[in-house]
């Protein structure tokens, strides 16, 4: 009773997993592509190729264990870039690693080792109010306090994730590279990145005149390969991307995506085989057992019978209340599954159903930043079975009873009551 | 309408051991009127029992026929033969056999559930027959908690929850002591007179057969052509069968001779 509850309820959790981590795919590749899709016009300009695609994200290791140098771009670059015909507007960023690190145990298949990493990014903005209005290149989701504004300087913005990792809310002092920084926002993001102005950025970390990517924006989007082009004629060890570039990246994957969501796909079919077998088992196991208990009442009641049948019984009064004290037994028997069944349907579906988890094995080549794995992970474990279902169960439990009695009672109902009555 | 409640016909049951034969019964013809309490006794392996059940529709027989108030029941089918027992016949058992997980009163009942009385009616009948039997006061104990006697007495009692034609009593007296055993026949011989019930009741002690009306003999599966009369003829008359005095129906000794009635 408890493993017919337990894995019908497994299997919908798995699937409720499944489900949101198909429509988290779908939403992030949806505002992915709205995003490209409004940046039309935009180049986006970096010095090493570990950029993300896309603003407000903050930088991770592509590989882990190995450090990255940290190059940068010189600002005569700027000036020179905004030369080039057709290009409306330049918007600089300055991102730097904090000088904190963490130690962090990786495992791997090849046995875990330890690497430290930076624990956030600082990102430096330009707040030119122009800038700030034409593009969207403050954080967004600012839920605490105000964001950054022109003319802002020793104050930051820094993520819900960095606020809870150092216990500082708006208000706090906090001190980055030696200097004393005012927190006046905190955004919501998972990811951990200080914004601050790009001056303040390139002053404590000595990088006056440097930074490490530009946002070039095209006029239109007929100047844009020309521009693309010409920068990178001028600056080959520059890393330029354009729509096009970033199309073709998220069309990759998207591939990926693809694929992971197939292997999971099949992962729940092969799942709810099993489960359908289990199922099948315990409906088997059910009956056999009503049916031997049954078959066993009717033989202890032998003598029984063969009173009531020469005391006036008739056939169908000896079935019938064998039949419902079959059923009396599954009921009886049927709420202390459903009981069990309320309780130890997470550990039970658990054990007899692997749950559903299609990224966790491939979890490090994704930009982990997009999709929000601590949720899904949750929802793939999280187990309560639903009234329907234990409604359902119950009822089939009932219709069991009455099923593995059908025997047992017919049998005694064919009792010769002569020979019932000498049974001893 | 006759008198006859039971009539048998050159009755016969034979049982097939292996290959062989056995005659259980043959060429038992008997007559049983309203009123009458016969006792038919022999020794073990008589077929006193395989008599009784063919009488009580509880087996059917080889050959013959049985007629229970006018119907053939040899012809009836197995699926309504049921009526029969439960309308037609009261079943005592030497065993006693009352289910153990009712008390008194409820074991009387059981005979009534499903004939369309109402609960009332039923409990209102079953306390009726358990003031007959004389267990009034214990109506609420099960089984176990009463003694062999009483225990028979409420079996009795529920084999006249459905006023049967007849009352068919197997060796009623097999499991008690004597004592308890002539209780329980002066019960039936009671209930003989005061209610009219017809009783055939087997038994192989004849000191108890003798109290009953009629007196049969069943040897090797055959009844012996000689009949006696028991002495509850006489007391049917209220008159004590050792000294010929006045008796009263609930004596249960003579109080002019001071024998055992």
């Amino acid at each position: 009773m408890a493993i017919m509850i337990s894995i019908p309820a497994g299997i919908m959790a798995n699937q409720k997993a499944a489900q949101s981590i198909i429509e988290n795919y779908n939403n992030t590749i949806t505002s992915m592509q709205e995003e490209i899709n409004k940046t039309s016009t935009l180049i986006e300009v970096s010095a090493s190729s570990r950029r993300g695609m896309f603003s407000g994200a903050p930088s991770g290791m592509p590989f882990p264990g190995f450090e990255q140098e940290e190059t940068f771009i010189n600002a005569t670059v700027v000036d020179e870039i905004s030369t080039i015909e057709g290009v409306k507007d330049i918007v600089p960023f300055l991102e730097v690693s904090s000088e904190e690190t963490t130690e962090e145990t990786m495992s791997t298949p090849r046995g875990s080792f330890t690497i430290s990493r930076p624990v956030y990014t600082i990102t430096g903005i330009c707040l030119n109010s122009t800038l700030i209005d034409s593009y969207s290149i403050l954080p967004t989701n600012v839920i605490d306090g105000r964001n950054l504004t022109e003319g802002d300087s020793g104050v930051i913005v820094i993520s819900l994730n960095l606020s809870d990792y150092y216990g500082v809310y708006v208000g706090d002092k906090i001190e980055v590279y030696d200097e004393t920084f005012k927190v006046v926002g905190i955004y919501n993001s998972t990811a951990r990145t200080v914004y601050m102005n790009i001056t303040d950025v390139q002053r404590i970390t000595d990088n006056v005149g440097n930074v490490s990517r530009l946002d070039v924006y095209a006029q239109d989007i007929s100047y844009v390969d020309n521009i693309a082009e010409v920068i990178e004629a001028a600056y080959p060890e520059l890393y330029v991307t354009t729509y096009e570039d970033r199309l073709a990246n998220l069309e990759r994957m998207q591939e990926m995506y693809e694929t992971t969501l197939e292997n999971a796909e099949s992962t729940i079919s092969q799942t709810q085989a099993v489960a359908f077998q289990e199922i099948l088992i315990a409906i088997v196991a059910t009956s056999l057992i009503v049916l031997f208990i049954m078959l066993y009442t009717v033989r202890e009641r032998t003598k029984e019978i063969g009173v009531l049948k020469a005391i006036g019984f008739s056939n169908w009064n000896v079935m019938s209340q064998f039949i419902l004290e079959g059923i009396l037994l599954s009921a009886m028997a049927g709420g202390v599954g459903t009981l069990m069944g309320i309780v130890g349907a997470p550990v039970i579906s658990s054990l007899l159903l692997p749950s559903v988890n299609p990224f966790s094995t491939q979890q490090s080549g994704f930009p982990r930043q997009n999709i929000n794995f601590g949720t899904a992970l949750a929802q793939s474990v999280t187990v309560t079975p639903d009234p329907q279902t234990l409604l359902l169960a119950f009822g089939i439990f009932l219709l069991l009873g009455a099923l593995g009695s059908l025997y047992p009672a017919w049998r005694a109902a064919r009792t010769s009551p002569m020979e019932a009555l000498r049974y001893e | 309408m006759s008198n006859v409640v039971l009539e048998t016909e050159n009755l016969e049951k034979v049982y097939a051991i292996g290959r062989r034969k056995i005659k259980a019964i043959s060429d038992v013809n008997l007559r049983v009127n309203k009123g009458d309490f016969v006792a038919i006794m022999g020794p073990s392996g008589s077929g006193k029992t395989t008599l009784l059940n063919l009488l009580g529709c509880l087996d059917r027989p080889t050959n013959g026929k049985v007629v229970l108030d006018g119907v053939d029941v040899t012809r009836v089918p197995e699926k309504t033969l049921w009526k029969f027992r439960r309308y037609k016949i009261g079943f005592i058992f030497q065993t006693f056999n009352l289910l153990p997980y009712l008390n008194a009163i409820e074991n009387v009942e059981l005979p009534m559930e499903g004939t369309g009385k109402s609960k009332e009616e039923m409990r209102k009948k079953a306390r009726e027959l358990l003031k007959l039997v004389g267990l009034a006061e214990r109506e609420n104990h099960k089984p176990l908690r009463l003694s062999a006697g009483e225990q028979q007495r409420v079996a009795i009692a529920r084999a006249l929850a459905n006023n049967p034609a007849i009352v068919l009593a197997d060796e009623p007296t097999g499991n008690l002591d004597s004592k308890t055993g002539y209780e329980i026949v002066r019960l039936l011989g009671k209930l003989n007179i005061e209610q009219g019930t017809t009783i055939v009741m087997v038994t192989h002690d004849s000191h108890k057969a003798a109290h009953a009306g009629r007196l049969l003999f069943l040897s090797d599966g055959k009844l012996l052509a000689k009949e006696k009369q028991g002495t509850h003829l006489l007391k049917k008359e209220l008159v004590c069968p050792y000294c010929g005095r006045e008796i009263q129906p609930d004596d249960a000794f003579c109080s002019s001779c001071g024998k055992k009635l």
